[in-house]
C-alpha cells in the first residue's frame, strides 16, 4: 500500500490517526494542534467574514485546518462539493453556505466520532443540503464525475497511499472540476535521527 | 497531481501554519481537463519562506 511502510507500520499509523482524532473529537474544540485553530485560525487564513459572523461559536471553535481551500477559487451557487477528511465538518458547512440550498455537499471522514460532531453542527445550523459519512480518501464511496469541486484541509498528508487518494479525487470530479487543497508539506528535510517512520507520519 | 491527470496545477502559496520544525501548510489547486482539452501542466509553484527553523508554540491542550 505505502511503499515505505511495512504492514504492521501501516496498521500503527491507522490506529494513531484514529486515536488522535478521537481525542480531537472528545476535546470539543480544535485545541490539539500547534498552530492557531478555531475562529482565530479561520480569520488568519481569510475565511469569509460573513461565516465568522454568522456561524455559532462552537462550530467555529472546531476548525483545525492548515489553510483556507476556499481562497483557491470560488464555489458557485448550486454546485456539488466533496470535502475529503471533513473532520468536524467546518469546511463542509462553509461550502454549504457558499453553494446555497440549491447545491450539495458531502463530507467524508475516517473517524466516526468526528462525523457525529459534524452532524451535530449541521443540525445546529439547520441546513439540509449537506451529508456526512464515514469513509477513506483512497476509496471514495461516490460515482465517477459526481462533483464540481473537491476540497480538503490537512488530510492528504496523513493518507497512506497519496497517489490513490489523488486518483480517487480525480475520478469523482466532473470534467472541468477543481481540486482545492490545503495541506501540510515538508519544507525542510527530516533529520535521520528524529525517530521512527510512524512517529514522523505526524511531523 | 499531474501524474493522476490533473492540469493547471499550482502550489499557490504557503499558509504560515506550521505543525513542526519541518512542515508548513500549503495551498494546491488543480483541474480535471474537459474531454479533448489540451493539458496544461504546472502554472505556478511558490517557494517556502526562508525563515530559520523555529519550533511552533503548542496551543493549549496540544499534543
Amino acid at each position: 500500500m505505502s511503499p515505505d511502510l511495512t504492514e504492521p507500520e501501516i496498521l500503527r499509523v491507522r490506529q494513531d490517526i484514529k486515536e488522535k482524532y478521537d481525542r480531537v473529537a472528545a476535546a470539543g474544540s480544535g485545541g490539539c494542534f500547534q498552530y492557531p485553530t478555531g475562529p482565530e485560525g479561520m480569520q488568519l487564513q481569510g475565511y469569509p467574514p460573513e461565516v465568522l459572523r454568522d456561524f455559532p461559536p462552537e462550530v467555529l471553535a472546531a476548525f483545525c485546518g492548515v489553510g483556507n481551500p476556499f481562497s483557491l477559487g470560488s464555489l458557485a451557487p448550486g454546485e456539488a462539493v466533496l470535502d475529503i477528511g471533513c473532520g468536524a465538518g467546518v469546511d463542509s458547512l462553509v461550502a454549504g453556505y457558499l453553494v446555497g440550498p440549491g447545491g450539495r455537499v458531502a463530507g467524508l471522514d475516517v473517524t466516526p466520532a468526528m462525523i457525529e460532531r459534524a452532524r451535530a453542527y449541521q443540525a445546529r445550523l439547520g441546513v439540509g443540503h449537506i451529508t456526512f459519512q464515514v469513509g477513506e480518501a483512497e476509496a471514495l464511496p461516490f460515482p465517477d464525475k459526481d462533483f464540481d469541486a473537491v476540497i480538503s484541509n490537512g488530510v492528504f498528508n496523513l493518507a497512506l497511499n497519496k497517489e490513490k487518494a489523488l486518483q480517487e479525487a480525480h475520478r469523482v470530479l466532473k470534467p472541468g472540476g477543481r481540486l482545492m487543497l490545503a495541506d501540510m508539506v515538508l519544507v525542510a528535510a527530516l533529520p535521520p535521527d528524529l525517530g521512527d517512520k510512524v512517529e514522523n507520519w505526524f511531523q | 497531481m499531474l501524474k493522476v491527470g490533473f492540469h493547471r496545477v499550482s502550489l499557490l502559496r504557503y499558509t504560515g501554519f506550521k505543525s513542526s520544525l519541518y512542515t508548513e501548510g500549503a495551498l494546491f489547486y488543480g483541474e480535471k481537463p474537459v474531454d479533448g482539452q489540451a493539458r496544461e501542466t504546472i502554472v505556478f509553484q511558490a517557494e517556502p519562506s526562508a525563515e530559520p527553523l523555529q519550533e511552533p508554540a503548542c496551543k493549549p491542550g496540544g499534543t
